[in-house]
């Protein structure tokens, strides 16, 4: 249930914008939105191939990440996310600088311009380095809730998974950030991956959801009983 | 509506990952762009590398062969040296062995070119009316050989020379990768 509403909340604000978009011809609007649900396909149940390490890791961290917006309702924060994309983006515009002015004009005028663009690509290339592996730290997901009184600040949940090439133990971990006393508390559960799919490769949520909301209780009881 | 299964990944993912994996792609192409460039400031050659197409420079160098270049400013060309070289109107450059030079006081220089498997010098191949070659027309020395088959350029090669210029110029990006070199004949 929480699902569905989910999905008629997002087919509610695309509705919306091409809504906005297309007033006068209220009949292209609701094909439009028509199109993107048939193309968004949050209902479906995830079906990997089972042998894929990274395709299992990818559908087991989106599940958990979808566990604890639709039925938590919490809010997601795409700060670490955005700096990433903002550094990637980055240096492939120093790339096409690079691309496009030795282009205009040949090699022996433009190398000052582009050694000046390989150094900062590779410079931009360990920045990322850096920030995926002390920032970002294997971290996929960080979720606010909003405090309901509006007085506090936002409480924060974060969840990080790893699961080892070839092996089949997948650990979850989920952090919480109290906005109040800014202390941090973490809980996390080990199992393997058999747990969670069955042998088509599809992953069944009746095993996994209630692991994460055991996970996330156990994290917001403490928090009840100071 | 034909079943898109193979998509699913592809519809699961929200805008940020989509662009995420755009500019996955992007990175690989532009690692590979900055390092042929970064080739290009070390050595100060167009071309740092280069195929040989041709064996007009048996024993030294068999057809399939990669050769590194340099052109630095500050090393003078000198007799017996590898040079690869472009005549003008002309797009694939040349690799043969300095046989003369004519040296003037401020630097400048006039050589002439010969392949160590060919009967005769280079003067058939010049320009029109030109009989030595001049430092603009010089693309970088061999400094280092790898020997091997690239496979796919020599077969296109074979099969029409027009195909593998065509194969040349369309990859306009990285048509400096792959140049052929060649006698020319």
């Amino acid at each position: 249930m929480a699902a569905a509403a989910a999905q008629g909340g997002r087919s509610g604000g695309s509705g919306g914008s091409s809504g906005a978009g297309g007033g006068s011809s209220c009949g292209t609007g609701v094909g439009r939105s028509g199109l993107l649900d048939k193309w968004k396909i949050d209902d479906k149940p995830v079906k990997i191939d089972k042998w894929d390490g990274s395709a299992v890791k990818n559908s087991l961290d989106d599940s958990a990440k979808k566990v604890l917006l639709e039925k938590y309702k919490y809010v997601e924060n795409f700060g670490l996310i955005d700096g990433r994309l903002t550094i990637c983006t980055i240096s492939c515009f120093f790339a096409i600088v690079a691309l496009i002015w030795d282009y205009m004009h040949p090699f022996p005028e433009s190398k000052p311009v582009l050694a000046l663009c390989v150094i900062s690509y590779f410079v931009m290339m360990g920045i990322l380095t850096i920030y995926t592996s002390y920032k970002e730290k294997s971290i996929f997901l960080v979720a606010h809730r909003k405090d309901p009184t509006g007085m506090d600040p936002d409480d924060i949940w974060q969840l990080s998974s790893s699961l080892k090439r070839f092996d089949d133990k997948y650990t979850l971990k989920l952090t919480f950030i109290s906005g109040r006393t800014k202390q941090q508390r973490e809980a996390e559960f080990t199992k393997s991956i058999a747990k969670f799919f069955d042998h088509s490769g599809t992953l069944v949520m009746d095993a996994y959801e209630p692991e994460i909301s055991r996970l996330h209780d156990s994290l917001a009881t403490e928090r009840k009983i100071k | 509506m034909l079943s898109l299964d193979f998509l699913d990944d592809v519809r699961r993912m929200n805008k940020r990952q989509l662009y995420y994996q755009v500019l996955n792609f992007g990175m690989i192409v532009s690692s590979a762009l900055m390092i042929w460039k970064g080739l290009m400031v070390i050595t100060g050659s167009e071309s740092p590398i280069v195929v040989v197409l041709s064996g007009s420079m048996e024993p030294a160098f068999h057809r399939g062969d990669l050769l590194f270049l340099t052109n630095r400013v500050e090393d003078p060309i000198r007799v017996g040296e590898i040079v690869v070289f472009r005549i003008e109107g002309r797009e694939i450059p040349i690799v043969h062995r300095v046989l003369k030079i004519h040296e003037k006081q401020n630097g400048h220089i006039k050589f002439l070119t010969k392949g160590d498997n060919n009967a005769v010098d280079d003067r058939g191949l010049y320009k029109q009316g030109q009989h030595w070659l001049e430092k603009k027309d010089v693309v970088g020395r061999a400094r280092g050989m790898q020997c091997s088959f690239c496979w796919v350029y020599l077969c296109l090669s074979t099969v029409s020379k027009k195909s593998a210029l065509l194969f040349l110029g369309r990859c306009h990006t990285f048509r400096y990768w792959m140049f052929g070199v060649d006698t020319g004949l």
